[in-house]
């Protein structure tokens, strides 16, 4: 009897204390918020893009104010595949204006900046563990760094020519040779100009630049073209755009595209403040329209002309867009959609207590999603914050 | 809570004004083979039923330390939290059924327990250049935790008196109810053009999901038992050692509230210095002359 009331207790006791909690790392991995904090009073961090490296960490390019200039100097910071830093780098204040896309190339993070004296292009070059920062200059005459995005083995950069007043969409190879380009006007007056400088100072607003190429067609920039906040298609060929789908001088435009096929893309615009999602988009490149056409999902719970990135992913199965952007509340809204019919699916808001605002966001080795932001400590330090979220957080992706 | 501990109060009363009536059976009703002669074999064993309530004191034991704040320029040791242990006051409420035998007891000791602990985290930033560019912040937070728990108990009587002092070893499980979290963000603010002190509101939260369904321990300790009429008056104390995490380790980061002011919670375990007292009853009734004195 004693024996077998003892094998129940054991047997229940086991039992019992299977079903309990104990440290996992792999909870650590799959979801957490990191705040990367310094304790300097004047340190102003800002994160601009970011890259899951192959270990699993978190590789983020940032900009930094610089005392004795008017750009932004470049930070570059290494966080493990728990969130956690490992190490920062200051990059010298003699290249400045750093701009997305940190682009894995050649076994290589790269991403453009510029020389503040000579304001000529500069291509730099890092390894995953930011063991080494190289930097050269780009062929050619370009200046002011706008955007880029990779093509392949090649790099699409939109640049701003100050001396000719020109858009300029130039075809970048991996080894920093220009081998296509083509420069579009912005317009005459130097008032269609002082946005430009503003943005790169940091004294005015922030423009949505973008550059790409349509899979296996034409390339398009968002930038300033003909007086006008527009998205141009060009073949890099004719001197004319081959398309152009206009805003409302720099009150309306898109803030965001993402090619999908060869017409259909996923956008956001902002017309006068106000924000439209297009998660399903039809566009003719060959030809001229407007963006305030469009139409489009309203959401006024975001900021005025809010910053917009939007990304292909792959969620429990499901092909979907995320867009991230941020709300009027200060935090950071993820808005999720039907790839394949621009269906809204469900929605998530990261951050709270203190303003944060949204960067970049990812796709994850492991299926989830990785956000990169600016948070305000104590509402008043800027400082480069993390997200990881897990895909079985994504409730209502099916 | 105040709802269970007049309840218990009631109970208490009710159960001392009106506990074992005067039967006209005798012991051999219950059982034939007892005598409640000296020498007999009734009063070798007994089943007590019984409530208790009283307060605790909760430290915590740190098994891997975690916030969400990463500093990239001081260590990260200086973002770990500062744990007040036994410094804040629970409560708990238990009903207890024994079966006693010849001075062992084997007891289950279901309860209601409601834990308090806190922790402290302290920030500061500063301008080398400028000394008025400063803002210390003191991050108070408060945990509570309700927990349902079942305990199985040996204890031993060490000496058979009226006054009953026993030593008690066991093992309980607890199951998660509720749990809610409370910080408040104080600091001082000399970039403001003087000091500035300042206390915020607390940011108060249901923080259920942020703490473990399950989890289990050992206990121990001391007590003693004294008997007034037939029931027993008893004064229990017992130290309950965390065994396995009491927050949840895949929740950790899942309130927003929380983590965006740089809060998230260690893996720890939770240990609980509790004070009992209560009165247990007899079930297996004697003659009315029996005297819970004359158990062995």
């Amino acid at each position: 009897m004693i024996k077998q009331l003892f094998s129940v207790l054991l047997a229940g006791f086991l039992l019992v204390t299977s079903c309990v909690e104990e440290t996992n790392p792999e909870f650590d991995q799959k979801s957490f918020t990191k705040i990367y904090d310094n304790n300097l009073f004047t340190t102003n961090y800002f994160p601009i893009d970011m890259v899951q490296t192959p270990d699993g960490g978190y590789l983020i390019l940032g900009g930094r104010r610089l005392a004795e200039s008017n750009f932004t100097g470049i930070y570059l910071m290494k966080a493990d595949k728990d969130g956690n830093f490992v190490k920062e780098i200051e990059v010298d204040d003699s290249y400045v204006n750093p701009i997305a896309q940190l682009a894995f190339i050649n076994d290589t993070y790269n991403f453009f900046c510029m020389d503040p004296l000579t304001l000529q292009v500069q291509r730099v070059q890092t390894d995953a563990n930011l063991e080494g920062v190289n930097i050269s200059a780009v062929g050619g005459d370009l200046y002011y760094p706008c955007a880029s995005r990779v093509d392949g083995n090649n790099y699409v950069l939109l640049t701003y020519d100050h001396l000719t007043k020109q858009s300029v969409i130039a075809v970048v190879t991996a080894s920093g040779a220009v081998s296509q380009s083509k420069a579009f006007t912005i317009g005459a007056g130097d008032k269609v100009e002082e946005p430009i400088i503003n943005h790169f100072i940091r004294t005015g607003r922030q423009y949505p630049f973008e550059a790409g190429r349509i899979p296996g067609g034409l390339y398009y920039f968002n930038g300033f073209y003909n007086y006008t906040f527009s998205l141009v298609f060009t073949d890099l060929n004719q001197n004319d755009p081959r398309g152009v789908v206009q805003g409302i001088q720099d009150d309306g435009g898109f803030s965001a595209l993402l090619p999908l096929s060869i017409t259909k893309f996923a956008g956001a615009r902002f017309n006068f403040g106000d924000n439209y999602l297009l998660p399903n988009v039809i566009l003719n490149p060959t030809g001229t329209s407007s963006s305030v056409d469009l139409g489009g999902n309203t959401l006024p719970e975001l900021e005025p002309n809010a910053k917009v990135k939007i990304i292909r992913a792959t969620i429990n199965t499901k092909n979907v867009l995320v867009y991230g952007s941020n709300t009027r509340s200060k935090q950071i809204g993820l808005y999720f959609y039907d790839e394949a019919t621009g269906t809204f699916l469900t929605s998530k808001y990261l951050g709270f207590s203190n303003p944060f605002e949204i960067a970049q966001v990812i796709t994850t080795e492991d299926g989830g999603l990785a956000v990169c932001g600016t948070t305000y400590i104590a509402g008043r330090f800027p400082r480069i914050c993390l997200i990881k979220i897990d895909a079985s957080d994504l409730t209502g992706i099916q | 809570m105040k709802k269970l501990y007049s309840l218990s109060l009631l109970l208490l009363m009710a159960a001392l004004a009106f506990g074992q009536p005067p039967k006209k059976k005798t012991p051999q009703a219950y059982n034939s083979r007892a005598t409640n002669a000296p020498g007999g074999n009734f009063l070798d064993k007994q089943w007590w039923l019984g409530l208790k309530a009283g307060v605790n004191l909760s430290d915590v034991s740190v098994e891997k330390r975690y916030s969400a704040l990463s500093p990239g320029n001081y260590p990260a040791s200086q973002t770990d939290k500062a744990y007040d242990n036994f410094n804040a006051i629970g409560s708990q409420v238990t009903l207890e059924v024994s079966f006693y035998y010849k001075g062992f007891s084997f007891s289950l000791q279901p309860a209601y327990r409601h834990s308090l602990f806190t922790y402290s985290n302290n920030y500061e930033w500063s301008d080398p250049e400028n000394a008025s560019n400063r803002l210390e912040l003191t991050y108070d937070n408060e945990q509570k935790v309700d927990h349902a728990e079942i305990p199985l108990i040996f204890k031993y009587d060490i000496i058979g008196n009226r006054l009953r002092p026993y030593v008690q070893v066991g093992v309980y499980y607890g199951f998660l109810i509720n749990a809610n979290k409370s910080v408040e963000v104080s600091g001082i603010d000399y970039a403001s053009g003087g000091t500035n002190k300042f206390i915020n509101d607390p940011v108060i939260i249901g923080a259920k999901d942020l703490f473990a369904q399950n989890h289990w321990g050992l206990l121990g300790g001391i007590g003693a038992n004294y008997n007034l009429g037939n029931v027993r008056l008893n004064l229990d104390i017992q130290y309950r050692k965390g065994m396995s995490l009491i927050n949840s380790t895949e929740n950790r980061f899942g309130s927003d509230r929380l983590s965006g002011i740089g809060e998230a919670m260690d893996d720890i375990k939770l240990n609980n210095l509790a004070f009992s007292f209560g009165c247990l009853f007899p079930m297996r009734y004697l003659a009315s002359g029996f005297k819970t004195l004359d158990q062995r």
